[in-house]
């Protein structure tokens, strides 16, 4: 009972006057993140004002575009969840693109050899299956890259991102190329009922939904609750210290890289199963990239990552409007991105830092 | 330069590590701040650089009122601080960090920076060479450098923490006598201690804290009994050594070489038995770091064999050499041996291994236990990079196994002062007797003199001497660490 | 709660709130058709021509309205699918729909099963030759075939290394087509007008992967196209959406050498080259584009297959022809009056180059003697012919 009130008592001991700061401090981030925003998007020579409203409306505008919004942050989500993992266990892995890369083409080769049988629907739980399982298998390369022969982490993920991308668009000029064409358009779209099953009326996939929602979930129990999470931040927090610990820090970080992948191949394989239909040479979207980004800005908490993510979703969603109504490019939303990112981590190292001094 | 320090407060959360100090520092005096650990001095000292804003309080330089929000401004104000672990870029070399923060051009003229360099050193008596890169060189070494670089800048007052603490006896001379010839220009010199001998040889003025308090002050010559009281209240008596019976071989070393340290290690040939508590001498880095971590499975040996309890291991890693019931601690606490980010009750966690979900009241309750009997301030849930330097080794000293074999320390006491090295030492002592062997390090000869069954001195990694202490002394050791045997 | 959770909340909400409610939908209520633009919609090239198109329809069928998307592809929009835009332009009131680029044809089906009551067309596309197509979709193309025809007669008039480059984007039977009816017009300037042995003539084809340059996915086209003119290639036929041909040719010439480029789709590609430019065979979709649009508000729509040809009486006319070939200030007069006889022959059917003997790059027969290829064969064409260097296939 003591050691619970004596963790209890410290958020109840920080009182108004902390609270009272709190709200300050994210008021004035929100001030500089608008008006850095802002000045960006003055300089491109867009009007703030339509820019913000145009983003907004192309995405919460209607329940169509938020279907699409939910159709981005699903894969988002995912991918950010798993590097929430190797990001615990102290590892950049960047190399979760090509992990979502992988994810993909696991995922068309399980749909590839299942093919629209009766028993569509085993086989698209299994090509997901297989989704995971393949960028599972890419991020164990870095791993034993990293853990084996002392590559860092960065480098063998970059590495493995340009050959995944390659293997990617062999496979659609090549052996899995429509008939008579190589077009980036592609390989052969799939038989409807190999994907994954969604609402006509909604534009949803329930199914898809509820795997990003558990994979939070899950993501947030086994970081925060289980020896699993603990060894994880164990070794991020200190390699040398873990193995006095008795941890195997090698063994540790490879069973983050699993669960990284694992997650981002998920991604992978909704961007096939769900969204694209189809094997496409840009089939991850970027959004292992955007992944890092968005659990950065997240701070590598699991439940600030997927409001970030939707947040990143709206942007990317809202900014194809940017060309329709503004006649501005919809490149525009990656700077207002990028500004956004960059203005909230400095909000958030100037009052970090003024938090350590005022003590 | 006067500095005039008016009630500062320092509070983190409700702990308050500066409750109301009152201080002044004078020109051309050595002041000494001596205090047992936790006492406040760190902090104090890290208002006073810049590198902590006070919660409250006043600090006059020469009666302006100045509020340091980085160190920064600090060392406008010509305050320059020397931190227990030197703040220098290690790959770099000597030359390129003590050019390092100094005003110059984009294209700096080196050889001007040489000049400058080689001119303090033969006034401090420092013996530097500028290429070598930082990695390379001693601590006490890196803190020549480290004030070099502080005078250059054009420091007036000079700050040291803790600054004896893993020197030589003769690198400690040095600094000792540059200190003086500072003072004497006119310097204004603040030794932060927690040594008696240290601030007995050096200082001319002592403020000793106490809670975040001032207990008291005396000017030279002082009572080495009226400082002890006012540290602790009391003065303590000095640890006290039982002799051990030895008992089955715990740890043989055989001949053995490995790289690794400044200097490696070469043709090591010791057998420690159970029950023994066996203290490494010598420089710091001559290794003793090697023999401990060749000892604990962490660093490969190149040739030779090691065996524990009459088992050849050599070659295992150090997770096989914990199922033999080896435990092994490191120096850098914060850097080795604790994980930064975790709590407490979390690194309790760690050592459970049970079941796949955590419960984290028990650990909490578990980390409780611990941190009452080895009476560490400190809550189970607070973060290990919140507690004093202190209280983490004390946390480090309460994650040891209960029977161990062998248990290897490297510098288990360092940076505590003599009330918790005694302390420390007493639970040690139980253990050995108990049929643990243990092997330390340490860079005070009068602890390995007092605690040890026997003493191996290290030199350039080779062990020149295994002694008995009855059959030695502190001159004798100090001789030998000195390579002069 | 986290804090950082609450301040990403507080964000999105204070960044967004205050906006939603404007930007309502235009008052009047005008026929809005959309346009789904593969590449820039001022990319000089491909895309524009379609651009120009819908501004054509707008100002020539009344009450119309266009609205437009540019860039519609995985790379430069990741994670935006077809069907997201169409989904889009019909909630902005769009009744038809133009997908201007042959890799849309998977979304643009999907998205005409999705939305039945509005109606598609597919530039490229086979969609409804092959049975595939909803009755809602229908495909448009032009015969560019002639107009690459005269790029490569014009190619072929003005090489005097007899090497003659062309830049193709990936391959398909559309390309692969459109490459051969080049190299056919340029054999046929070699043999019949300047009479050269066709053995002497080289005609090499380099496939750069898609459109347009992707940086780090296709082949870099200015790199393939100083490739060519390095290798002593004078001429490069361009097949893909963007002008680096001309581009590069420009920087050539002004490092002295004698070369020039034929660019490809937009009647305006030549503009800043004309030093170089030999002339563009370029698409005009405006009437096209209003015959369909017209018959979409009149009720008259029906599925079909619609292969647009050039207006023989005038190929340049704006009004009537959707495949044109405008000349270029580099072209000689000497040659000007050749191609303006070759195209009369082309318009009279005296000059079939899509005649046997034709054989295809591996030696196979294409058409016999005194055969004249269908429309399907040119359409479908499987493999480069004859006489020509390059892949027919990217599987190797």
């Amino acid at each position: 009972m003591r050691t619970v009130f004596a963790r209890m008592g410290r958020p109840l001991e920080m009182g108004l006057k902390t609270a009272l700061a709190g709200v300050a401090e994210i008021a004035a981030s929100v001030l500089v993140v608008v008006a850095f925003t802002t000045l960006v998007l003055l300089v491109a020579g867009a009007p703030p004002l339509d820019t913000f409203a145009v983003l907004v409306k192309g995405s919460l505008g209607s329940w169509s575009k938020l279907s699409h919004v939910i159709k981005v942050w699903i894969p988002l989500t995912l991918a950010s969840c798993g590097l929430l993992f190797t990001f615990k266990a102290g590892l950049w892995n960047i190399g979760v693109e090509g992990q979502v890369m992988m994810g993909a083409v696991a995922t068309t080769l399980a749909m590839r050899m299942g093919g629209p049988s009766p028993l569509a629907g085993m086989v698209t739980a299994l090509a997901l299956v297989a989704g995971m399982a393949g960028g599972a298998l890419w991020a164990l390369c870095a791993g034993f890259l990293k853990t084996k022969a002392g590559v860092h982490e960065i480098f063998a993920g970059l590495g493995l991102n340009f050959v995944s991308q390659g293997l990617v668009l062999w496979l659609i000029f090549g052996p899995w190329k429509q008939p008579g064409i190589a077009s980036m358009s592609g390989t052969e779209t799939f038989d409807e009922r190999l994907w994954i099953p969604s609402i006509e009326a909604l534009n949803l996939s329930p199914a898809a939904l509820g795997m990003a929602v558990a994979a939070v979930i899950v993501t947030a129990y086994l970081l925060s609750s289980t020896r699993l999470g603990l060894y994880l931040r164990a070794v991020g927090g200190n390699e040398k210290a873990a193995v006095l610990f008795g941890l195997k820090p090698h063994a540790v970080m490879t069973a983050a890289m699993l669960c990284a992948g694992g997650l981002a191949g998920l991604a992978g394989a909704f961007q096939v199963s769900g969204v694209y239909h189809r094997l496409i040479p840009a089939i991850s979207s970027g959004y292992g990239y955007l992944a890092l980004l968005v659990v950065l800005l997240a701070y590598y908490n699991v439940w600030a990552a997927p409001v970030v993510a939707f947040f990143f979703a709206c942007l990317n969603t809202g900014a194809i409007q940017l060309p329709m109504l503004l006649s501005l490019d919809s490149s525009l939303s990656g700077v207002i991105q990028g500004s956004m990112v960059i203005a909230a981590l400095a909000v958030h190292s100037v009052s970090t830092r003024s938090r350590r001094s005022r003590g | 330069m006067t500095i005039a320090l008016r009630s500062i407060h320092k509070h983190y959360g409700d702990i308050r590590a500066n409750d109301g100090i009152d201080l002044v520092l004078r020109p051309s005096t050595v002041h000494g701040i001596l205090g047992e650990n936790g006492a406040g001095k760190s902090t104090l000292m890290k208002i006073l650089s810049g590198y902590v804003r006070k919660t409250s309080g006043t600090i006059l330089v020469d009666s302006e009122e100045v509020d340091f929000k980085n160190p920064a401004e600090a060392a406008s104000h010509g305050i320059g601080m020397l931190y227990q672990d030197p703040l220098d870029f290690p790959p770099l070399t000597v030359l390129e960090n003590f050019m390092a923060g100094q005003r110059m051009k984009a294209w700096p003229d080196r050889s001007l920076f040489r000049k400058r360099l080689a001119g303090l050193c033969r006034e401090m008596g420092f013996d530097l060479d500028p290429e070598t890169p930082v990695v390379r060189l001693t601590v006490g070494e890196r803190q020549q450098l480290e004030l070099a670089r502080h005078l250059a800048a054009g420091r007036r007052v000079l700050i040291l923490d803790e600054p004896t603490t893993g020197i030589s006896s003769l690198q400690k001379d040095v600094l000792f006598s540059a200190l003086r010839r500072l003072s004497s220009g006119g310097a204004t010199v603040v030794l932060v201690s927690h040594k008696l001998e240290d601030v007995e040889t050096l200082c001319d003025e002592v403020t000793v804290l106490k809670k975040g308090r001032v207990s008291g002050s005396a000017v030279r010559p002082f009572s080495t009994g009226a400082l002890l009281e006012m540290m602790f209240g009391r003065e303590p008596a000095p640890p006290l050594r039982k002799g051990h019976e030895p008992g089955a071989q715990a740890l043989f070393l055989e001949g053995v070489h490995a790289h690794g340290g400044r200097t490696g290690l070469a043709q090591c040939t010791v057998k420690v038995n159970r029950g023994e508590v066996v203290g490494l001498a010598g420089l710091e880095g001559s290794g003793q770091d090697v023999f401990l971590r060749v000892a604990a499975g962490l660093t490969r040996p190149t040739r030779g064999r090691v065996h524990v309890s009459r088992k050849d291991m050599t070659g295992r890693d150090h997770h096989a050499f914990k199922t033999m019931g080896v435990a092994f601690q490191p120096a850098a606490r914060l850097e080795e041996g604790l994980i930064a980010g975790l709590s407490v009750a979390e690194h309790c966690a760690i050592l459970e291994r049970s079941s796949f979900s955590l419960d984290l009241d028990a650990s909490a309750s578990l980390a409780q236990e611990r941190i009452q009997s080895f009476q560490v301030a400190a809550r189970p849930e607070s973060p290990v990079e919140s507690l004093s330097g202190g209280n983490q080794q004390r946390l480090l000293l309460s994650f040891l196994p209960d029977d161990p074999v062998l248990l290897l320390l490297e510098n288990p006491t360092r940076g505590l002062d003599r009330e918790s090295v005694r302390w420390v030492w007493e639970r040690l002592d139980a253990i050995a007797s108990n049929g643990a062997a243990i092997v330390f390090s340490s860079s005070e000869i009068d602890e390995i003199l007092m605690v040890s069954d026997r003493v191996l001195v290290f030199f350039e990694g080779r062990i020149i001497h295994d002694v008995r202490p009855e059959d030695t002394d502190a001159l004798m050791l100090g001789k030998a660490i000195a390579g002069r045997v | 709660m986290n804090k950082r959770l609450v301040f990403v909340s507080a964000l999105v909400l204070i960044v967004l709130s205050p906006f939603v409610p404007r930007l309502a939908v235009a008052a009047t209520k005008p026929y809005v058709f959309g346009l789904l633009l593969v590449g820039p919609y001022n990319d000089k090239g491909y895309s524009q021509a379609h651009y120009e198109g819908g501004r054509y329809v707008e100002k020539t069928v009344p009450g119309t309205k266009m609205i437009y998307i540019d860039k519609v592809n995985p790379s430069d929009r990741p994670g935006v699918t077809i069907v997201q835009l169409v989904d889009d332009m019909v909630e902005k009131g769009a009744r038809l729909v133009i997908a201007n680029s042959d890799d849309m044809k998977d979304g643009i089906r999907e998205a005409a099963r999705k939305h039945p009551n509005i109606h598609f067309v597919h530039v490229s596309g086979d969609d409804v030759l092959t049975g595939k197509a909803p009755s809602n979709l229908v495909n448009i193309f032009g015969r560019m075939e002639y107009g690459k025809m005269m790029a490569g007669f014009a190619a072929a008039l003005t090489t005097k290394t007899g090497k003659i480059g062309y830049l193709g984007p990936l391959i398909n039977e559309e390309t692969r087509r459109l490459a051969s009816a080049a190299y056919l017009g340029a054999r046929y300037a070699w043999e019949k007008v300047i009479k050269r042995n066709p053995n002497d003539l080289t005609f090499q084809v380099t496939w750069i992967g898609f459109w347009f340059n992707i940086p780090g996915v296709t082949a870099d086209p200015s790199q393939v196209a100083k490739n060519f003119y390095d290798s002593g290639f004078d001429v490069v036929i361009s097949g893909i959406d963007t002008t680096e041909a001309v581009m590069v040719a420009k920087q050539k010439v002004n490092e002295g050498k004698k070369v020039w480029a034929i660019p490809y789709d937009y009647v305006g590609a030549c503009e800043g080259g004309s030093s170089v430019c030999l002339g563009v065979p370029y698409f005009n979709w405006g009437p096209g584009y209003a015959s369909l649009v017209k018959k979409s508000m009149s009720g008259h729509w029906k599925p079909e297959w619609i292969w647009l040809g050039p207006d023989w009486k005038d190929i340049n006319n704006p009004a009537t022809s959707t495949v044109g070939f405008m000349v270029g200030d580099a072209l000689s007069q000497e040659a000007r009056k050749a191609l303006k006889d070759f195209i009369a022959g082309l318009a009279s059917g005296k000059v079939q180059l899509f005649k046997g003997p034709l054989n295809f790059q591996d030696g196979r027969v294409f058409l016999k003697k005194g055969e004249v290829a269908t429309d399907r064969q040119i359409w479908y064409l499987p493999m480069l012919l004859q006489g020509m260097k390059g892949a027919s296939s990217q599987a190797k």
